[in-house]
């Protein structure tokens, strides 16, 4: 033991700092229980255009989150959506000019309380309606809150509304950390409740264009489930592994397309509305990756799925977050997707051919290849904000855009696609 | 059938992820500082996602995968 | 998980370190109900200041590139106290050193950084660089704080205040081997051993701890070795190299385990006049070379 000498100046300088950081006063405004966070504020527009007047889009969203301290969040967000332009209806180029009612659904035949509008198509055009017009307002509000020391719980709803869609859902999930937060365990449930009632009435599926059927709105299913796992491989790399899937039951159509049906020489002899499966079971995998590269983040993912309709499908998204130091960083993006057609897919339908159960031409259901270049900038602003522009290019190219059919030679079937993509975000903590 | 081979390989790849867990793969707490970066995280732009997963739900076959919880709308 | 001669101990990891509160009492219901209520403030504070969670303060203003961060009054004192201390050591003490971390890797090797790379972070160190008038702090881009130099012995002296104020025992708190106890039990002073990993000599210092704090500071796991020469761990941020000739171990007991900390740490940054400083300041020390 040493002899005890008197306290220094810096010792008693030392002493009354410690005792000034240890005092009541600072110990009174650090609140009991964890602080609470401040209010978070996104605030996003979206610019989507295709190509050859096909659809726009305008989209504002607004997301709000709270933290009300111990982690329990609510996260609210309003998205808004109004789309218009020219949307292909299904058929095929012809030879000869063809006429058609906007909507689809409605009749070429006019008919007594039923507002019809024709348009024709230029022989060799994509047949598009050119009126459309559609306004969505949805809305989504989470909420999260640790339960223990190693869960998480989640729960939320969503609804929306457009004047020939309505939608409900809601989803909950549980997450459990272990091995010192290394890797988690995820495991949720979803379920969503849909109406259609297509402008016009819906028409009845897989019946002639121009006859005019039509049945009462109908409703479709949708149950989910997600189990997956993230594990943190080195101090700069996470990977997570989802698997999903989802069952949907009911009216599965589009109500608004519809498929050509042609001779054995290739002249349009007329349309059938097209028919789906009123179930639809689909499956996914999904892979990614977070690799920090010095001040540099890399987004590496890759996602295989199939579905019961014979669709397979293949994604690969990378994307790279470049810090430009100072609050600034750029994002390249590059995604490259692939998919098969559903069984039921055809371009056009042969009038001496045996009439299937189910049809569509609808391209989303074809076999095509896309990909999707785009550079995102970001730069911070005060109230740990921040401003951000994304431009991208969306391009599709099918697999099967002609014909043998002497009647359809030359006749681009299923053009390419190309849209671009603008957003501007801005990012508040209030 | 084929969904079964499916999900036996989701099974496996999950098996083989959470085995990686039990091996002691990862980091120590105070080893973490570069995880903590919000570019790390796994959601670090949840707005963007779910403006581009609307975008692919309503030109391609394929949705989702990464999490759910949205609702549907009647683009597709 | 009770001890012999009345002492209840409530263990629990907070900080990357195994903690525990003794009390000594016979309500085994009372004494899980304070640890209960010494673990949540542990991971409070954690959970508010540690550089490796993206919702603490201290990760708020690391990434805040330049623009004023509002902080609350705790926050405040902690970032007054560190103010202090950069004063009172001259410099030597000083929370935007973190970022000599990144040419400095202590891993027992030969490997030394270029003095060009530690030259090259000198401009992004300096307290005196930080703009802070309470309550906005603006670190300019590319400057860190980190606070990991004086949270945990802020945490144990909090926690014994919140523990004291709601029950009479006597108690100690013990984070990983820097603590704080209120008064003796009546059996008499604490027993307390400090442990000093890697050193031959009296790796286990036994002392005894009536009242006040205890913090230790070590160099012993974490340094380099080149040409015979030792580097601690123990920067110096005026030059961005180790203090020399650091003692392997330093031990203080104060009045509070924060200014026990401040004081080992001090010390530490006396590198070789480490034993006199501490003679100077006349509080309790027990080196180790």
């Amino acid at each position: 033991m040493q002899l005890k000498r008197p306290a220094s100046p810096l010792h008693l300088s030392l002493m009354a700092a410690s005792c000034a950081l240890l005092s009541d006063t600072a110990r009174a405004q650090a609140a009991p229980g964890a602080a609470e966070q401040p209010l978070q504020i996104d605030a996003d527009l979206l610019y989507y255009k295709e190509n050859a007047g096909r659809v726009q889009t305008i989209e504002p969203v607004v997301s709000l989150k709270k933290d009300f301290g111990d982690q329990r969040l609510l996260d609210g967000t309003l998205t808004l959506d109004t789309l218009s332009g020219a949307t292909p209806n299904g058929a095929i180029p012809a030879r000869t000019a063809q006429t058609f009612a906007s909507p689809s659904s409605t009749s070429l035949t006019p008919k007594p309380g039923y507002k019809t509008t024709l348009y024709t198509i230029a022989p060799g055009d994509l047949p598009q309606d050119p009126h459309f017009k559609e306004s969505r307002v949805a809305g989504d509000l989470d909420w999260s809150q640790p339960i223990g020391l190693d869960n998480t719980l989640s729960y939320g709803g969503h609804a929306s509304t457009e004047h020939d869609f309505d939608s409900v859902a809601a989803h909950a999930g549980l997450s459990h950390d272990f091995n010192e937060k290394n890797t988690t365990l995820s495991a949720g449930i979803n379920e969503e409740f849909d109406r259609i009632h297509a402008h016009g009435g819906n028409p009845v599926p897989g019946s002639d264009y121009a006859l005019y059927e039509k049945e009462p709105s109908q409703t479709k299913n949708i149950t989910g489930g997600l189990i997956g796992v993230a594990q943190v491989l080195r101090r700069n790399w996470l990977t997570e592994l989802n698997y999903t899937f989802d069952h949907s039951k009911g009216y599965l159509t589009d109500p608004y397309r519809i498929i050509s049906v042609v001779d054995d020489t290739g002249a349009v002899t007329g349309y059938r509305y097209e028919n789906r499966p009123d179930t639809r079971t689909r499956q996914s995998l999904y892979w990614v990756n977070k690799v920090a590269l010095g001040p540099t983040v890399l987004d590496l993912s890759y996602r295989r799925s199939k579905d019961s309709w014979g669709i397979g499908s293949d994604t690969v998204d990378a994307k790279l977050r470049i810090d430009l130091g100072t609050g600034m960083y750029l994002e390249p993006h590059a995604r490259w997707y692939h998919q098969s057609a559903a069984d039921f897919y055809n371009l056009y339908l042969i009038e001496t051919g045996p009439a299937p159960t189910y049809m569509s031409a609808d391209p989303r259901l074809a076999v095509f290849a896309a990909t999707t270049f785009g550079l995102k900038f970001g730069i911070a602003t005060s109230h740990n904000g921040e401003l951000s522009l994304r431009l991208e290019q969306y391009a599709q190219k099918p697999s099967d855009q002609s014909s043998s059919l002497p009647g359809l030679q030359g006749l681009d079937l299923n053009p390419n696609l190309k849209a671009i993509i603008v957003q501007l975000g801005w990012h508040l903590v209030y | 059938m084929r969904i079964q081979s499916f999900v036996r390989l989701a099974i496996l790849l999950s098996l083989m992820l959470g085995a990686c867990g039990c091996t002691a793969l990862g980091v120590k707490p105070w080893q973490r500082e570069i995880l903590a970066r919000p570019a790390m995280a796994l959601n670090v732009e949840p707005i963007d996602a779910a403006i581009d997963d609307h975008i692919y739900f309503s030109k391609e076959a394929a949705s989702g995968g990464r999490s759910f919880g949205g609702g549907g709308c009647g683009c597709n | 998980m009770p001890r012999e001669g009345g002492i209840v101990a409530v263990c629990f990891v907070a900080m990357a370190s195994p903690c525990e509160l003794l009390l000594e009492t016979a309500d085994a219901q009372a004494a899980h109900e304070m640890g209960r209520v010494a673990a949540q403030e542990a991971w409070r504070i954690e959970s508010k200041y540690s550089r490796y969670r993206p919702e603490s303060i201290v990760s708020v203003i690391n990434r805040s590139h330049g623009h004023a961060v509002v902080v609350d009054g705790e926050t405040a004192a902690l970032l007054d106290y560190a103010a202090q201390c950069h004063a009172l050591s001259q410099g030597r003490f000083d929370i935007t050193s973190g970022v000599l971390r990144r040419c400095w890797r202590f891993d027992g090797s030969d490997r030394l950084p270029e003095p060009t790379a530690v030259a090259a972070l000198l401009p992004l160190i300096g307290f005196e660089k930080v703009r802070w008038q309470a309550p906005r702090i603006t670190l300019p881009t590319g400057m860190e704080i980190d606070l990991g130099g004086i949270g945990k012995e802020y945490a144990v002296d909090r926690v014994l205040a919140l523990v004291a104020a709601r029950f009479t025992a006597a108690a100690l708190v013990n984070f990983g081997g820097d603590l704080a106890a209120n008064r003796a039990p009546g059996t008499g002073p604490w027993q307390v051993g400090v442990e000093r990993p890697g050193t031959e000599r009296e790796p286990r210092l036994l002392l005894e701890l009536s009242r006040g704090g205890l913090a230790t500071s070590g160099d012993t796991h974490r340094f380099l070795l080149r040409d015979g020469v030792r580097y601690g761990h123990i920067l110096d941020p005026r030059s961005g190299w180790p203090v020399r000739d650091t003692p392997r171990s330093v031990t203080v007991a104060a009045a509070s385990c924060v200014e026990a900390g401040i004081l080992a740490t001090f010390a530490m940054l006396q590198g070789g006049g480490a034993e006199s400083f501490l003679e100077e300041q006349g509080v309790r020390h027990w080196c180790l070379r």
